[in-house]
């Protein structure tokens, strides 16, 4: 039998407990109040579309498609809420705006170089101004084309699709943002994509996902990319691989979704061009942890290795292939932007001295532009300084730029059903740091790219550093032709190798930033 | 068995009869997000943690397998119907629902043929295993499963369109949840029910009996199985419309357990209680900035805590007040009613 004083305290304890959970429950509760009138009624200013097929009936408000149509009550005399877009250009009707990023999974580590990239943006050409030390903490003062931006959250997924969908819904439906920037990783962006065409009366601007399906397939008339796919990101090394360093036969390993299958499809479609041939195809789960038996799937005789395993596989990958095959002989390796990562150079790029790898950054470009670019990083949060050339920063950095040029050509009216923001934006040129950005009929980007070399450190940081050894200007998502909408996805299988004429192929422009007088160097250190 | 109606089981009532209530009037009250991604989801994750809760509650057997069972039903269902990725066939959705469900009924029942002859500890790890591997089967079968997962997957014009307006599936859901509720209380006070209940405390006794206890648990991993299969299905069309592998990755698995362990594993209305309350926190917690991207430590937490207070997990917390407060009351007089006094113990419908 229990003491009945014990039995007394224990019951208090529940009460607390109880206590504690109600008070959550009612907190929730009160958060989904106060941001209620935001989703439900955007569209009942005017008197009401009849029921659904809300595209069409063109009434003077933006954003009849979602939530309106539901039905509820639309007769009501225009709550006195949003209205977002048209009015809002006279009279200052803040812009609903919110960050989709990782925070959970394989690419945790990157959700405030995402944030802040963004944000540094703002900072820069739209008077932002940060509520803190991190970006995540917030950021005030963001003007875009004369109206006032509210950040009304960040999205924290964990590389699944599924948690992407949830949190945009948490973003657009409950907390009522009209803008997206995001989200991080491919799967993610495919439906983030098709969620936006559900959703004709949001805009989403990619964050740095890149898989191909999203724009060369989905084609969502609201979701612009203004990064290049993780096609585009491999051109160059195939034939790197194969006219400079004479690999004749190649393996290659990849996480097994769908953004590595792109990077890789961009390697095997340029090596096998060039003449090549791919021994072995290898694709371990995303989240692995032991990449043994999938190192021992590696042919020893092939005359290299194209890497794309990405986030916190790089490294467990690159120990698992030195404990069963030696050290990697950086001849041997390539590989996707992830093994020339300021992260991963940190932990890991000693040993792969000597390696290339391509992406849309040249992290020692000692252009003006690039200069300007990372000191505005470093500048508006040094929390995160030295991550300008990481793709997660530049690529979520151009997004909210695009978007402020957008606006700015615009002058804040977005237009009914945000038509005009949405007509500014496939116009918009960004004059990047590595290179123009501008949009193809699909709303992908065509940029540059880079193949890249891990040198020694040269900075004194312990970190080795990166040197840019060519440039592919221009490279679009095609591929020189290689994709179109009607041929397979990337896939484990695809594309198949065959010779092919790739335009860049022999035309790459060698560069060499190191003559240049400014030193770069400091910006690919890792923060 | 006539059951007395004594003031707390009126207040149970009472406080069933509010949630019904509100969750019958929710789309005229609520935001379309709420409706969709609370309610609704409730909805469904209720439903496979119910299937968890009979399973665990009633028959003694805690399975990890149930999410796995739910993915089956809707990755049998998204390559029948019309969807990107995946097997390209477009039967009617209908057709989809059934031999969705028929899939996931039948692989339990054949799974179960082989699990349920181990119990306990063996019996968790198999079932864990079994999640795994589907996992991995659907990871691996990318024809099945589509790269990038299976997107757009047909409806039921009954559903209709739930991105645009969740009413109707919402509806659906919630009285698919109140047939499944009504239908394993029904079933727990069933000859089969009590049979699978003297199973869970004395395998060997009933055995003894001349109970034929492996097929009585066979039978309740098939019937758990439908029902988790049920879940599978309005998981999809809640998910807009879509399921990947990653859909119901280990951690899917580990959040039915949660739903179950938090909402209370020895009655099934607990099933949705902590499914609200799970999705609720999930959802909102994240609006505030503090906890933002610390979800997980939190809902962890609260497992813990209710773990180490209440084993019967919300709805054993009520029993543990009424049990306390009936002390209280009337000093050290003896209790009169059955009921688990201290952590909702089983037996306590």
């Amino acid at each position: 039998m229990t003491h009945p004083k014990v039995r007394r305290s224990r019951l208090w304890l529940l009460l607390a407990v109880l206590v504690v959970a109600l008070a959550a429950i009612a907190a929730g509760c009160g958060g989904d109040d106060s941001a209620e009138p935001a989703p439900a009624e955007p569209a009942p200013a005017e008197p009401a579309p009849a029921e659904p097929a809300p595209a069409e009936p063109a009434p003077a408000e933006p954003a009849p498609a979602e939530p309106a149509p539901a039905e509820p009550a639309p007769a009501e005399p225009a709550p006195a809420e949003p209205a977002p877009a048209e009015s809002g250009a006279a009279s200052g009707e803040p812009i609903k705006l919110a960050i989709l990023s990782d925070c959970e999974g394989a690419f945790a580590a990157f959700y405030e170089w995402d944030i802040g990239g963004a944000q540094a943006a703002f900072a820069k050409y739209a008077g932002g101004v940060p509520k803190g030390e991190n970006p995540s903490d917030g950021m005030d003062g963001i003007v875009l084309g004369g109206r006032p931006v509210e950040i009304v959250g960040y999205g924290c997924s964990n590389d699944t699709a599924d948690k992407a969908i949830e949190e945009m819904r948490r973003l657009v439906e409950q907390l009522g943002a009209q803008i997206v920037i995001g989200p991080l990783s491919g799967d993610e962006g495919i439906a983030v994509a098709n969620y936006a065409k559900e959703h004709p009366e949001i805009v989403v601007l990619n964050g740095t996902s890149g898989a191909q399906d999203t724009t060369l397939k989905v084609r969502a008339p609201n979701f612009f990319r203004f990064n290049s796919d993780g096609a585009q990101w491999s051109a160059g090394i195939g034939d790197y691989a194969y006219n400079v360093l004479g690999w004749r036969t190649a393996a290659v390993v990849g996480d097994d979704y769908s953004f590595p299958y792109t990077t890789n499809a961009g390697f095997i479609a340029e090596f096998c061009a060039a003449g090549g041939q791919i021994s072995a195809r290898v694709w371990p789960p995303l989240g692995e942890t032991d990449y043994s038996s999938w190192v021992s799937q590696i042919p020893d005789d092939v005359d290299g290795v194209y890497v794309g395993v990405g986030g916190s596989g790089t490294v467990p990958f690159f120990e698992a292939y030195a404990s069963l095959k030696g050290d990697p002989d950086p001849a041997k390796i390539t590989g996707n932007l992830f093994i020339s990562d300021p992260t991963f150079l940190g932990a890991y790029g000693k040993n792969l001295i000597g390696s290339v790898s391509s992406g849309p950054t040249a992290g020692d470009a000692n252009t003006p532009e690039a200069i300007e670019y990372n000191k505005t990083i470093d500048e508006t949060y040094p929390s995160i300084a030295g991550s300008g050339p990481s793709v997660f920063t530049y690529n979520y950095y151009n997004a909210a730029w695009a978007l402020t040029v957008a606006m700015e050509s615009i002058g804040g009216d977005v237009g009914e059903g945000n038509a005009n923001l949405l007509t500014a934006l496939s116009e918009t040129v960004v004059p990047g740091a590595y290179g123009e950005i501008k949009l193809d009929e699909n709303r992908q980007a065509i940029t540059d790219n880079y193949v890249v070399q891990i040198v020694e450190d040269s900075t004194g940081d312990g970190v080795p550093d990166v040197k840019t050894v060519r440039r592919i200007p221009a490279v679009d998502q095609s591929f020189g032709g290689t994709f179109t909408p009607d041929t397979p996805a990337p896939d484990r299988d695809n594309p198949t190798c065959e010779p092919r004429d790739l335009p860049w192929i022999g035309n790459a422009e060698e560069v060499d930033y190191s003559s240049g007088a400014t030193d770069t160097a400091a910006t690919e250190s890792t923060g | 068995m006539r059951l007395r109606l004594t003031p707390s089981r009126i207040a149970v009532g009472v406080v069933l009869l509010v949630a019904v209530i509100l969750c019958a009037i929710g789309p005229y009250i609520f935001s379309d997000f709420f409706v969709r991604s609370i309610l609704t989801k409730t909805m469904w994750l209720g439903i496979a943690a119910s299937s968890l809760i009979f399973l665990a509650g009633f028959a003694g057997m805690v399975s990890l397998g149930q999410a796995a069972i739910y993915s089956i039903a809707g990755f049998v269902m998204g390559n029948l119907v019309a969807a990107d990725g995946g097997v390209d066939t477009a039967l009617s959705p209908w057709v989809g629902v059934i031999l969705g469900l028929l899939a996931s009924t039948v692989i339990g029942l054949v799974f179960g043929a082989v699990a349920a002859r181990s119990a306990g500890i063996y019996f968790l790890m198999i079932t864990l295993a079994f999640s795994v591997l589907n996992f991995y089967f659907w990871g691996a079968s990318t024809d099945l499963s589509g790269f990038g997962g299976i997107n757009n997957i047909a409806t039921p014009g009954l559903i209709g369109s739930a991105g645009r307006d969740p009413t109707r599936l919402f509806y659906v859901a919630f009285i698919v949840s109140i047939l499944v509720y009504l239908f394993l209380r029904y079933l727990i006070r069933t000859p089969f029910g009590i049979t699978l209940q003297g199973i869970r405390d004395e395998p060997t006794r009933m055995r003894a009996l001349g109970y034929n206890v492996p097929l009585h648990r066979v039978l309740a991993f098939t019937i758990a199985a439908f029902i988790a299969g049920i879940a599978g299905i309005l998981f999809i069309w809640q998910n807009a419309n879509r399921i990947d592998p990653n859909s119901v990755n280990l951690s899917a698995t580990i959040d039915v357990l949660v739903v179950a362990v938090v909402g209370g594993l020895f009655r099934v209305e607990g099933a949705w209680l902590g499914a609200f309350v799970y999705t609720v926190l999930e959802t909102y917690s994240k609006n505030w900035d503090l906890i933002n991207e610390r979800f997980n430590t939190v809902i962890g937490a609260v497992f813990l805590v209710i773990v180490l207070l209440s084993p019967g997990g919300l709805l054993g917390i009520w029993d543990s007040v009424r049990g306390a407060a009936r002390r209280l009351g009337r000093g050290a007089a003896p209790a009169t009613e059955p009921g688990p006094a201290g952590g909702g113990g089983p037996g306590a419908t």
